[in-house]
């Protein structure tokens, strides 16, 4: 296992390059550059001048590809032209955020989603799945900015029992983090909430049908065991690709959450960044995401084969 | 007395603020603050991303102008005032000016404050300063003794201390040794009545009253950035709420003392809120657009006038703002030294008949007349929106484009691809009448005319603003300038929005401002 995880992680090295490459060629070729906008309409083109040349931005594009490269093998991804401190400090200022609000997101998320899959699943076509499967729906369908609003409408301004907004760090108050989480992690979780509850209440259905099952309940074994231990080692298995999937899509973090609820992390500056066309930025904070997911995928990937021992890592059946 | 003398005659000169200073010399009473202590939190809108005053354009403001401090600054109607500087004699020729630093005033760091400091502070601002073109006609700059500061300009221009006034991007006075800061990375050290304690990213910003603070005893009041400043709260929280609804929110439940920046829908909904007190600046941004003079075909001034003939600015303006607007046929707000209505007579003409004969006269076929505009600014799209609709009305081919705001603004700065464009102008007023101006003056020219050579009429009288002898003259050239503006379209003032703020009934003495300013302001028990 060890062997096959460092031959992953040997893998994502030239993958990342390209993600760097591919943002830095990308946001080259968007239109908008840092010093306009800082700028602002109306200035002086000496002056835009002026500020390019001072944030550096006067160098050729291959100048300022072969800067990028040289100070990235060195572990130096800039400086932001916003924040004008370096992109790693900034990255690793705000990461704890947004993986504290993701990890918050994905219990609630595990939690609720498989319950409610497996629970709609068992009982299938009655008024608990008409009611699990319509509540999983309009988790789906609603846009988190609008339930964001709602959220702070119900629980900070008609009843007082949360914060509107900002961010207390776990390790400095517990309770205060619980309560300005909650409300984050609650509108990210709620859609993959809906998400998983379907994928789980679609393959709990499928592993139900299936001979071992059956066996299992003519052998006389309770139906919690059946479900506990023969059905859910392989609900999990395409359960936890999905998971997977959505544990990314938390830690990529949302522009829009992030925003409502004031939360300093990484989707709020990656956004502010793109806005700014701040181009160390943009590409410290991809790089940070890529590699987040790389290392999530490896790691689904052991946990797929812990699930699934037919799967062998070293890649042979 | 001759200082005396020399500080009225430059006054009269560059349009320092007289009525201000004859209002604080009759005010009665110098302002103490009635409570001293607290923890004062403010919401802002925007994440400020560093404090580095001489660099930053933006929001940065509403903090760094309570712990910075200038040379001379804005009064509440724009008219230049003396604020760190005792006092300013211009030579004969308005092309040396001297300045006469306040003694007594101290660094947040302890040290005092001297002529070296505010040498090594336009210094930086000239190297790394965003609007360093303002210090363009500077040749030298001396401090021969602790308490004096001399600049030296290439050529005379009575509009210098108007120049360098302005708090668009202020050359804040810092201690000399920080002078060297790369661009963002200077320490926020300054001479204002509050100093710097902590921040925490895309979070909050922290101030504390310095108690060193040496107020400015020439006035009883605060006026503007500057006059009789007092800090009375113990610190000031700035926590940044960039989403309205939250910010709106945290202020009903009181998490927050103040809100910048309130929606005029929040607005209706709390006005009946006794614990609530919502305040207005009035004239706080003008909404404007220009035509691309390099770009058929609105290289056409018949086009361009067809399409100022069409509009309604009542309209426009309502949906831009929700209804919160003044119609203003100007280029400065009322009240503003340099304001007039000149030309106004071309402004929300409402006239279709003569949008369409004058379309008919300027051979127009048809053409795509596109609309450059963005979503991040809602004010702008919904400006944009209407006017096409009005176009179209017309008979104008008129078509949107609508782009992230970064992408928007480098097209503008381009002469294809576009034909108007839409924008807001907030601090602009700060740079006085004539920098208000320069947008349409060579070399800035954001109207795109061809061979980026402004209007030969336009620029005749512009020059005039910039070199008239008195301020009369300068108000007579802007009338001129601001009439040829109109007359060949080459922008469009749609309205004015105002700043709504609100700040918590326990909240006394906070007045809006183009930035916040938490000077003499104390919370109530």
């Amino acid at each position: 296992m060890g062997r096959y995880a460092t031959k992953r992680l040997l893998q994502a090295i030239p993958i990342l390059a390209l993600v760097s490459l591919i943002s830095f060629g990308i946001m080259k070729l968007v239109p908008g550059d840092p010093a306009t906008v800082m700028a602002g309409p109306g200035a002086n083109p000496a002056d835009v001048e002026n500020l390019r040349r001072t944030l550096g931005l006067d160098k050729p594009f291959l100048s300022q590809l072969v800067i990028f490269y040289v100070n990235l093998v060195q572990g130096d991804l800039g400086r932001s032209l916003m924040l004008g401190t370096p992109v790693t400090d900034a990255v690793i200022e705000r990461t704890p955020a947004t993986l504290a609000i993701a990890a918050y997101a994905m219990g609630l998320t595990v939690f609720f989603g498989l319950l409610a899959g497996v629970v709609a699943a068992l009982r299938q076509n009655t008024w608990v799945d008409q009611i699990v499967s319509s509540i999983a729906l309009i988790g789906v369908s609603l846009p988190n900015f609008w339930l964001g609003l709602v959220m702070i409408v119900l629980f900070s301004v008609q009843l007082g029992w949360l914060p509107t907004g900002g961010y207390v760090e776990f390790r400095t108050d517990p309770v205060g983090w619980l309560r300005t989480a909650t409300m984050p992690a609650l509108s990210l979780a709620l859609l993959q909430i809906g998400l998983l509850a379907r994928i789980t209440r679609s393959t709990m259905l499928e592993v139900l049908r299936q001979d071992y099952i059956r066996t299992a309940r003519a052998k006389g074994i309770s139906e919690f065991r059946v479900i506990m231990r023969h059905a859910m080692a392989n609900v999990m298995i395409p359960v936890v690709t999905v998971i997977g999937i959505i544990l990314s899509v938390l830690i990529s973090g949302s522009v829009v959450v992030e925003t409502i609820f004031a939360i300093p992390g990484i989707g709020s500056l990656l956004g502010n960044a793109i806005l700014r066309r701040d181009y160390p930025l943009i590409q410290g904070g991809l790089l940070f995401v890529a590699t987040s997911l790389m290392v999530l995928n490896i790691l689904i990937d052991l946990l797929y084969a812990y699930f699934d021992p037919r799967v062998r890592i070293d890649g042979s059946a | 007395m001759r200082h005396v003398v020399r500080h009225l005659s430059a006054a009269l000169l560059a349009g320092v603020s007289l009525a201000a200073l004859a209002q604080a010399a009759a005010a009665q009473q110098r302002f103490e603050c009635p409570r001293r202590g607290g923890d004062l939190i403010f919401a802002l809108e925007a994440r400020i991303a560093t404090l580095d005053q001489h660099v930053n354009p933006a929001s940065s403001r509403n903090v760094t102008m309570n712990i910075f401090e200038t040379l001379v600054t804005r009064d509440e109607n724009m008219n230049p005032l003396l604020d760190l500087a005792e006092s300013v004699t211009p030579s004969a020729d308005n092309a040396v000016y001297t300045f006469r630093i306040r003694e007594g005033v101290t660094f947040h760091n302890g040290k005092a404050l001297t002529s070296a400091d505010v040498l090594a502070s336009f210094q930086r601002y000239q190297r790394v300063g965003f609007d360093r073109s303002i210090l363009e006609p500077v040749t030298r700059m001396e401090a021969p003794d602790a308490r004096t500061f001399v600049i030296t300009l290439r050529e005379p221009r009575p509009t210098f201390l108007e120049a360098i006034s302005s708090f668009t991007v202020p050359i804040v006075i810092i201690p000399a040794e920080n002078a060297d800061a790369p661009a963002q990375q200077l320490p926020i050290v300054g001479t204002g009545p509050f100093q710097f304690v902590d921040r925490v990213a895309d979070t909050q910003i922290r101030i504390r009253r310095y108690d060193g603070y040496r107020p400015d005893t020439r006035h009883q009041q605060m006026l503007g950035f500057a006059g009789y400043r007092q800090a009375c709260v113990d610190t000031v929280t700035f926590r940044m709420m960039p989403e309205a609804g939250a910010r709106t929110a945290a202020l009903e439940v009181g998490e927050v003392h103040g809100v910048e920046d309130l929606p005029t829908v929040a607005q209706r909904r709390l006005a009946g809120n006794p614990n609530i007190r919502i305040s207005r600046l009035d004239h706080y941004a003008l909404v404007v657009g220009y035509p691309n003079l390099s770009q058929a075909p609105t290289d056409n001034v018949l086009v361009r006038q067809a399409m100022q003939a069409a509009l309604n600015m009542e309209e426009i303006m309502e949906a831009a703002t929700d209804g919160a607007f003044r119609l203003n046929p100007s280029f400065q707000f009322p009240g503003q030294a340099y304001y007039t209505d000149a030309g106004g007579n071309l402004y929300n003409q409402r006239n279709q008949a003569r949008a369409r004969e004058l379309l008919a006269r300027s051979g127009y076929r048809g053409e795509r007349v596109v609309l450059l505009t963005n979503r991040e600014y809602s004010y702008m799209y919904n400006a944009a929106l209407v006017m096409s609709e009005q176009l179209k009305a017309v008979g104008i081919n008129a078509e949107l484009l609508v782009l992230d705001w970064p992408a928007a603004l480098q097209l503008s700065t381009t002469n294809a691809g576009w034909n108007f464009f839409y924008t807001g102008w907030t601090s602009v007023f700060a740079q006085g009448g004539a920098q208000s101006l320069r947008n349409l003056a060579n070399p800035a020219n954001v109207h795109r005319p061809p061979n980026n050579q402004s209007d030969d009429v336009f620029m005749a009288a512009f020059n005039d603003i910039t070199r008239g002898a008195t301020l009369d003259e300068r108000r007579a050239a802007f009338a001129r300038a601001q009439a040829r503006a109109f007359d060949q379209v080459m922008a469009v003032p749609f309205g004015v929005m105002p700043k709504a703020q609100a700040v918590r009934a326990n909240v006394e003495g906070f007045r809006p401002y183009y930035a916040t300013r938490m000077s003499n302001v104390w919370i109530r028990n």
